[in-house]
């Protein structure tokens, strides 16, 4: 199953994926409507980035107690039926990530779909810090960049010895 | 809206002009109506992603207030719609007039960002010369054109967008890449991926800067004084490529005795950054060079010392070995297409451009002239006056400096001709409005220098009523007598067909190439086997042309005017005009999703300072500097986003014009352009409203 997910250190905060992201509901870029948040934190000088993971077992699924919350069979999304949604919240107090919120308009829960499997987050992220794969692809990025540290920490190293 | 589009269903590729990076999109058709924008696969700018502007493209092309039938203005001041013959045959006969009675010179034209640069733009500068006119002008004049004369003039040319993918250390200059470059970005984070060192200096903190290595406040305008700094600490430390210095410049012994002065601790009190920071900067550079990546935004060039600082950069590239490096300056080759403009065949006679007498560098290089000396020329205070002037796409109005001077400068013209998308406040002056294709209307050329690549955009859609730009020019020019011998091409593919035609590419080759064509592989090391560009075929530390001109030989500090004159009357320091990632310059305010995320105009401020003024966030204040002021809401900033006593504003609203505030006569004596980045200022509490008694409970 491919999922949406984000290589943090390539995101330099342009906001770009919640204002697409918002779109795809709302038909506007407020913030508030959108599935996908950009964090800053100027006191830390930090940036994180975060949509719902698409659990394996998924909270909010289990917990919604009208079946609103299904498994989407194509994309594995957990996607939110806005017919059958009454507005309960549960599953907002139960997910753990804090990836589901309000419309305020539509007055139900909102939740990342993954645009049926065309995620206009990562088709706007110009830094190619969003991907839409397989997360085990983000284990693979990481380990690369591991080994490319290594490389240089030894490189650095050899030429140390060598002055 | 009568639309005709180019197929009745599928997708066309071409490129996105809603800012001036030109990504590579798929444009949606389905019954005959654009549908979607999506980014195209494959291109070398945008790698199959685009920015939100590309989508709401779509938002541009179909919205209710663009102009779409000419508009003439009334005794009453309000505007009638009038048909194109007639509005063509009315401007032509009123340019005839003006060329019989007072001279060809008296006209000039004014290219503007909105409908692009390049191909656009060589419509505009043929039309003029055509015409007569020497006078030339364009946006570029605050904007661009800084950077590019002082690579100019150190090198010879100018590459704006290096391999940032392939440097070991990158420094920007007063620049927010995520914002106003955005493919930057990619770059950017594949070069620290890589382990690539990161500095960036800016009087604001953007969010990026939470990635560098080193991240400086300096007082805006200072940028130079750190440039000779890190000069100085290469060359005492001897850690310089010397064989570049002996073999390929010159003027390096005058640099390296100037340089002396700009001592860390002197660098300190210069810019505000710590001298130790200034030496850390320095180590960064010898540790990496030479494969360094420096970028000066448009944050260098609003001063009047920033050419000179952009030439003290463009040493420093240099002397780091820099030169003809995939990261550092090198130089792309041109197809080798033939050029719409004629100013090279052709000497000026007559009558001087405008600004040529005060700013020669500025024509003598970029061949146009300066927008905010052709004020004083409408108000009758220049050698002759300017009594027309056609504008397409430009909004002086809100983004050339001292607002004032220019609105009354165009209400005193004899003809005013704006073509726009919206009634813009400078469209709100003219005498004629005509409507502007936007870039789905038109078939063009787009080069890319950094890829060596060419791409066709392609006409996604014909708008009933609305001629492209060519269509304008061609036909202003057959009534004018000089249509057949300047514009005899009956269409735009004609035209590129023309363009092409010493290249032996095709206009439907390039259809067939959406990924772009490249039309020769770069070679870097040019400078090693050829002369550069510059007078003397040498790298230019020193410059006999700009001292025969009675200018800086080499490329001198000046502490910028704030530094220099202290007045108690303006305490703060306003900087105008940093990015904002949805609007661009002054245009797409009028998109209602781009608004919803900047809805209105803020004046930047640090907390401390708006504790001391008691101004509380959100708060109206008056904003007063020596040319005029701004009502404005404040906006209190994060302590470490902003140096203390400096606020900013950005520069292209409509109905907040913060260039009531800047200066037009502050001018950088090499470029001319006004200070934009560094204006005194003051801001006063408003008083607050008289509460109104009442009676309810």
């Amino acid at each position: 199953m491919k999922v949406v997910f984000v290589e943090q250190d390539r995101c330099l905060a342009c906001r770009n994926c919640e204002r697409v992201c918002s779109f795809q509901d709302s038909r506007g870029f407020n913030r508030e409507d959108a599935n996908i948040w950009v964090h800053i934190d100027m006191d830390a000088r930090t940036i994180f980035t975060l949509t719902c993971q698409q659990c394996e077992i998924a909270v909010c699924l289990e917990v919604c107690p009208v079946g609103a919350i299904n498994r989407d069979l194509d994309t594995g999304a957990v996607t939110v039926d806005e017919t059958v949604c009454v507005g309960c919240k549960m599953c907002i107090n139960a997910c753990p990530f804090g990836c589901i919120h309000f419309d305020r308009a539509k007055r139900i829960v909102a939740k990342c779909n993954l645009c049926n499997g065309e995620p206009k987050c990562v088709q706007n992220c110009i830094s190619g810090a969003l991907h839409y794969s397989n997360i085990n692809d983000l284990a693979a990025i990481k380990r690369k960049k591991i080994d490319k540290a290594q490389v240089r920490a030894t490189q650095s190293q050899k030429v140390e010895k060598q002055l | 809206m009568k639309v005709r589009t180019v197929i009745p269903d599928g997708v066309v590729p071409t490129l996105c002009r809603m800012c001036d990076t030109r990504c590579a999109i798929n444009v949606h058709i389905k019954d005959g109506v654009i549908t979607e924008i999506t980014p195209f696969g494959g291109h070398p700018v945008n790698h199959g992603r685009m920015c939100p502007r590309g989508g709401a493209a779509i938002d541009l092309f179909y919205h209710p207030d663009r102009i779409l039938r000419p508009l003439k203005r009334k005794d009453d001041g309000s505007f009638a719609e009038i048909s194109y013959e007639q509005v063509l045959d009315e401007i032509s006969t009123k340019l005839k007039t003006l060329k019989t009675e007072h001279g060809a010179h008296t006209v000039g034209a004014w290219k503007g960002e909105g409908i692009g640069f390049y191909q656009q733009e060589g419509y505009v500068r043929r039309f003029v010369r055509a015409f007569g006119s020497p006078n030339y002008f364009s946006n570029d004049s605050a904007c661009f054109n800084g950077r590019y004369l002082g690579y100019h003039l150190v090198c010879g040319f100018w590459n704006a967008f290096p391999e940032f993918d392939r440097a070991k250390l990158i420094l920007l200059f007063g620049t927010n890449p995520p914002m106003c470059h955005p493919p930057f970005m990619r770059e950017l984070a594949d070069a620290r991926q890589n382990g690539a060192k990161l500095v960036v200096i800016d009087p604001r903190l953007n969010p990026m800067a939470c990635y560098a290595d080193i991240f400086a406040q300096p007082y805006p305008g200072t940028d130079g004084a750190l440039g000779w700094g890190l000069i100085n600490y290469l060359i005492q430390s001897k850690n310089y490529d010397s064989e570049l210095v002996e073999q390929y410049a010159i003027g390096f012994e005058k640099i390296a005795a100037y340089a002396a002065q700009f001592t860390p601790q002197y660098v300190q009190e210069q810019s505000g950054i710590y001298a130790h920071v200034v030496e850390e900067i320095a180590q960064l550079i010898i540790k990496n060079r030479p494969d360094i990546s420096i970028f000066p935004g448009a944050g260098l060039e609003h001063h009047e010392n920033g050419v000179n600082s952009v030439r003290t950069l463009a040493i420093l590239s240099c002397l780091s070995g820099a030169l003809g490096r995939p990261c550092g300056l090198f130089r792309p080759e041109f197809m080798g297409i033939r050029e719409l403009t004629f100013d090279r065949e052709q000497e000026l006679t007559g009558p001087k451009p405008i600004g040529a007498d005060k700013f020669p560098v500025l024509h003598d290089i970029r061949k146009e002239c300066h927008t905010m000396t052709a004020m004083n020329y409408m108000l009758g205070q220049g050698d002759y006056p300017l009594k027309g002037l056609i504008v397409t796409a430009a909004n002086p109005a809100v983004t050339n400096p001292n607002t004032t001077k220019v609105e009354k400068a165009l209400q005193s013209l004899d003809l005013l001709v704006v073509n726009d998308f919206f009634m813009t406040k400078t469209a709100r002056l003219a005498h004629y409005i005509l409507p502007a294709a936007t870039f789905l209307e038109r078939e063009e050329l787009h080069f890319f220098p950094k890829y060596q690549t060419v791409n066709i955009t392609r006409r996604i859609a014909t708008v009933d009523g609305v001629l492209d730009e060519y269509h304008l020019w061609h036909e202003l020019s057959q009534r004018l007598g000089f249509g057949d011998r300047y514009f005899p091409w009956k269409n735009e593919t004609e035209v590129n067909q023309w363009l092409l035609e010493p290249t032996g590419v095709t206009v439907e080759f390039l259809r067939d190439h959406p990924q772009g064509f490249v039309y020769k592989p770069i070679r870097y090391q040019k400078y090693l086997t050829e002369d550069l560009p510059t007078p003397t075929g040498k790298l230019e530390f020193a410059s006999e042309y700009l001292k025969l001109l009675g200018l800086d030989e080499i490329p001198e500090y000046t502490p910028p005017f704030h530094r220099r004159k202290s007045d108690n009357r303006f305490p703060f320091v306003l900087t105008t005009g940093a990015r904002k990632s949805l609007f661009y310059h002054s245009r797409h305010q009028n998109i209602p999703r781009f608004r919803n995320v900047h809805p209105e105009a803020e004046m930047e401020i640090h907390p401390e300072d708006a504790a001391r003024l008691q101004i509380t966030d959100r708060e109206e204040v008056r904003v007063i500097s020596e040319m005029g002021q701004l009502t404005i809401r404040a906006s209190i900033k994060h302590p470490t986003e902003l140096r203390r006593g400096v606020v900013e504003i950005y520069h292209g609203w409509e109905d907040w014009r913060v260039n009531f505030l800047t200066h037009d006569e502050i001018n950088d004596p090499i470029s001319g352009f006004p200070l934009l980045k560094a204006v005194p200022v003051r801001i006063e509490k408003l008083p607050a409203p008289i509460q109104a008694f009442t009676n309810t409970v």
